[in-house]
């Protein structure tokens, strides 16, 4: 019962992961740029969210315009920055992102203070159903609820409508997708919005899990979050997803079980190397 | 004042040693490593616990050396066998292990460190010198492989490794060798910087270290040893510089570097080099 | 008396109102005002701050003003070195750090071997005050809170099965060895031990794992930002028993994270709100309406380093930091944090006050006084 516990808890962490490490494949399937300023989108959302919440006393309004938010600035990052440099080396796209989450961290400190933002009213959290003697709160409810559907949602997107078709094609093969009329640029921009609103939502719905918005929060996520992709096999979504479950229980369980031994962010580390190791190309081939 | 001078050479000294070793393996041979504070910290831990275990002072630098480069050629294997993106998450990871992992030993001090390291034998003004010192030669080192064959081998084989590989180059050999030697020299800048404080945490040796050093060579202009050496030497400088802008002084570190890499790529270096083409014709 | 040059007399009246600063006795100050540890090195500087305000308010030192030398060192080591030598460099006769064991330790060589005072207001590492007889510190070590932490456990909240969760970093070690040290002699049981490190906000699996324990304490270490997720997640999670936090949990943050869960919270510090003593009143009151939050331990402990410094700079009367140091060393001085006595290796011995949290604020719960146990290394 308790290991069953440690599993659902694991999948919980699982999701926010999930939804994180989407985002960023997506990216590197198109660009072949690790996307760390990822991060700041999480947090940017988070913030918005929370300050709209204690603003208007709604957390149904928190979610709509942190994803607007985030729907803005990351294509923006996209057009600004890593447009004008796709054909450097991929150093350049890299620091370039780490220079925007130092930045972009410190900004939010600046704007919002250190001591990071608690919601005044966070009804999800305290809500809790039992299932057999496992407890769950609204919250971790919603985050898994919201990673399937928004990953569902993407997934049939990506295999039914034209602009997924296109959005698969342009990852395969960029201009051979472009000879065929599609828009390559507009998949670019699509790609950069979905991660985003994606980021956005895992934001807001972690700031109300542990209720508080710091300046820092989505660093971790985001490291992770690479090891995840390697895991999975860059721009491979079914594995990156497989991947971020994985971790999630295995955290869960090294946490409890590893806590002597390892700090619980580098177990994903250690897991991603020893994989590394043995099989180069991640855990699943990439398509 | 001058104290305040000496211990800032001191520091710029062992920042040199970090960016010229770093730039071996990222500039020189195209592995681009987010994990080399690692190393740094590798060599500062051996080095400490064989001071603190009543070694003599050169062979504790030493020892920081070995292990750092010893370990430095394990990661050299790694990359060996995953390539570009892959290696930058793994070296990432190889920091974080090393982290996660001395955190949790109490013979490495755990979180509390390793503290009551003895003073170098040496006042600091003679320290600093040292440091300089090394740091030169260090310098010199990078200067001398860059011109050698086995600068251009290297080179070749971050141009196109696949290339080098038919052309004879054994890509491996120098992969391993750009790897052992630039993790060396962060080796000595480690068990270097475990004398200068004479107490070290976890802490100092992070992701965020990591990145410094990297910025250091890539504002300095990656591939190019000199371009380490005023990177380092700027990032050293500049928090004392711009103390005014004290509280904002990561927002404008982030932006240096975002501004750098979207405007002048190739660093310093890179804009010296074109003033001298420009110049030429 | 006729004025030769007005307009020079004037200049002077101007200057000395506004606080000319050669005048002014100036106090080093370094503070991780950005970074990772920013938090806390924008409480401390409050709490330095406030002090010097009220010092200059009370006369000054012997009629000049007090003044900070501020400078940020990022919670780094590395950082702490260059800062150390440019203080001295500018002439300051003490040095107060506001900031983490990292960089006062390394700052703390540099300031012995110059001869300088160095008082550490709240970085837990015990080699700090090792460095020599000029280093002072006036906050508890991580040990001796630990242990009195394990009698309050004991003789006044009166349980014994405890399961203990630690912050990974050295004030959590040191307050785990501390309690453990000391939990045989008042009859307490560790049924349990966890770990988490400074980046952790998510704790289900300990939680899980904490209610298959059912423990009649929990004793968990950290600081406002984990301490305020761990507490609200347990209570969500189920799990009743009593926590028993430490000086990390000792600011309003921590209650407006953890709500509701906050209630009942015990923690050991050396804060009393409910203190009608003037000293406490004074910087629980002055902060408040300073700076419209209520207080903290790291403001706190900060204010009283200043309190210390300035105390002793009064009482030397002399810029001779020999002297000066001994004035600290010999002092007994009254602040927001208590009677500060400092022992030969410069260590304060004070009771330990222990606050319980009751409709969203600290009040007071008890005082554990026990010099013996409470005893701070003398070497």
């Amino acid at each position: 019962m308790f290991q069953l516990e440690l599993v659902v808890v694991g999948i919980v962490w699982g999701c926010t992961y999930a939804m994180m490490a989407l985002g960023l494949t997506l990216v590197y399937g198109l660009l072949r740029i690790l996307h760390i300023a990822h991060a700041t989108i999480f947090t940017l959302g988070a913030y918005i969210g929370i300050v709209v919440a204690n603003n208007t006393g709604s957390l149904w309004l928190a979610f709509p315009a942190a994803m607007l938010a985030a729907g803005i600035v990351g294509p923006l990052i996209y057009r600004l920055v890593y447009e004008p440099i796709l054909q450097q080396p991929p150093y350049v796209a890299l620091i370039a992102s780490i220079g925007i989450l130092i930045a972009m961290e410190d900004g939010f400190r600046i704007i919002f203070g250190p001591y990071g933002l608690s919601f005044l009213n966070n009804p999800w959290f305290t809500t809790i159903y039992d299932f057999g003697g496992i407890t769950l709160n609204l919250v971790q409810i919603w985050m898994v609820a919201a990673a399937v559907i928004l990953i569902s949602a993407f997934a049939l997107f990506s295999s039914v409508s034209r602009s997924g078709v296109a959005w698969r094609a342009t990852v395969s093969d960029p201009p051979i997708a472009s000879s065929f009329g599609i828009d390559v640029i507009r998949v670019r921009y699509t790609s950069f919005f979905i991660a985003s609103c994606l980021a956005a939502v895992a934001g807001v719905l972690v700031g109300l899990l542990n209720n508080l918005v710091e300046p820092g929060m989505g660093n971790i996520v985001s490291y992770k979050g690479l090891a995840i992709i390697v895991l999975g096999g860059l721009g491979n979504v079914i594995g990156t997803l497989i991947a971020s479950l994985a971790l999630g229980v295995i955290e869960s369980f090294g946490t409890v079980y590893l806590d002597q031994v390892l700090d619980r962010d580098a177990i994903a580390f250690l897991f991603m190397i020893i994989v590394l190791i043995v099989r180069p190309q991640g855990l699943f081939a990439p398509k | 004042m001058e104290l305040y001078l000496i211990s800032l050479a001191t520091v710029a000294a062992l920042n040199v040693m970090l960016a010229v070793g770093l730039n071996l393996i990222s500039g020189f041979c195209g592995q681009i490593s987010l994990g080399h504070a690692a190393f740094y910290g590798l060599g500062a831990y051996a080095a400490a616990l064989a001071a603190v275990a009543g070694g003599p002072f050169v062979g504790n630098l030493v020892i920081g050396i070995a292990v750092a480069a010893l370990i430095g050629l394990f990661v050299g294997f790694i990359s060996l066998r995953v390539r570009e993106d892959f290696l930058a998450i793994a070296t990432m990871g190889v920091g974080f292990l090393f982290l996660g992992f001395v955190r949790k030993q109490n013979w490495l001090g755990a979180e509390m460190g390793i503290s009551q390291i003895p003073a170098p034998p040496l006042d600091r003004i003679g320290f600093a010198a040292l440091c300089v010192g090394l740091a030169i030669l260090v310098i010199i080192l990078s200067l001398h492989i860059g011109r050698s064959w086995m600068g251009r081998a290297l080179k070749a084989v971050a141009q196109d490794e696949d290339a080098a590989r038919t052309i004879g180059i054994n890509v491996p050999r120098f992969k391993l060798a750009a790897f052992t030697i630039g993790t060396a020299a962060a080796g000595l800048a480690g068990g270097l910087y475990a004398y200068m404080t004479q107490l070290i945490v976890p802490d100092a040796f992070n992701f965020v270290q990591s990145v410094t050093i990297l910025a250091m060579v890539v504002i300095g202009g990656i591939g190019s040893t000199w371009g380490a050496v005023i990177g380092a030497i700027i990032l050293t400088l500049m928090p004392e510089a711009f103390r005014f802008i004290n509280d904002y002084k990561l927002l404008v570190y982030g932006a240096l570097l975002l501004l750098v890499m979207r405007f002048a790529p190739r660093g310093l270096a890179g804009i010296a080099s074109s003033v001298v083409t420009r110049f030429r014709k | 008396m006729r004025f030769k040059f007005p307009g020079l007399a004037a200049l002077a009246l101007v200057a000395s109102v506004a606080g000319a600063s050669a005048q002014d006795v100036r106090i080093g100050f370094h503070v991780p005002q950005t970074g990772f540890a920013a938090a806390d090195g924008k409480s401390a500087l409050h709490g330095a701050e406030l002090a010097v305000e009220q010092i200059n308010a009370q006369g000054g030192i012997n009629g000049r003003n007090l003044a900070l030398v501020v400078y940020d060192d990022q919670g780094r080591a590395d950082q702490a070195q260059p800062i150390a030598n440019r203080l001295l460099g500018e002439g300051v006769k003490v040095v107060i750090s506001g900031s983490y064991s990292g960089p006062t330790r390394a700052a703390a060589g540099i300031f012995q071997n110059a001869k300088i005072p160095y008082i550490s207001a709240y970085a837990i590492h015990p080699d700090i005050t090792r460095a020599g007889d000029y280093v002072f510190r006036t906050s508890f070590m991580g040990e001796v809170q630990g242990r009195a932490g394990a009698k309050l456990v004991g003789d006044f909240i009166k349980k014994k099965r405890v399961t203990m969760i630690n912050l990974n970093n050295d004030f959590g070690q040191a307050l785990g060895a501390g309690f453990k040290e000391a939990a045989p002699k008042f009859g307490l049981e560790i049924i349990s031990e966890y770990n988490y490190g400074m980046s952790d906000r998510q704790f289900g699996s300990i939680v899980a794992s904490v209610r298959r324990d059912n423990p009649e304490v929990i004793y968990a270490s950290g600081y406002f930002f984990t301490a305020g997720p761990l507490v609200s997640q347990l209570r969500a999670g189920g799990v009743k028993a009593i926590i028993v936090g430490q000086e990390g949990y000792d600011t309003p943050n921590f209650i407006e994270i953890a709500k509701n869960a906050a209630e009942g919270v015990i923690i050991t510090t050396s804060l009393d709100r409910d203190s009608k003593d003037e000293e406490m009143r004074a910087f629980i009151d002055g902060y408040e309406k300073k700076y419209g939050v209520a207080a903290d331990m790291v403001a706190a402990t900060t204010h009283t380093a200043v309190r210390v410094a300035a105390d002793a700079l009064r009482r030397a009367g002399t810029e001779d930091t020999a002297k000066i140091r001994d004035a600290i060393a010999n002092g007994k001085v009254r602040a927001a944090t208590g009677t500060i006595v400092f022992n030969e290796l410069g260590e304060i011995s004070k009771n330990v006050q222990a606050q319980i949290i009751k409709d969203g604020k600290f009040r007071h719960y008890a005082v554990i006084e026990d010099p013996v146990l409470l005893a701070p290394p003398t070497k």
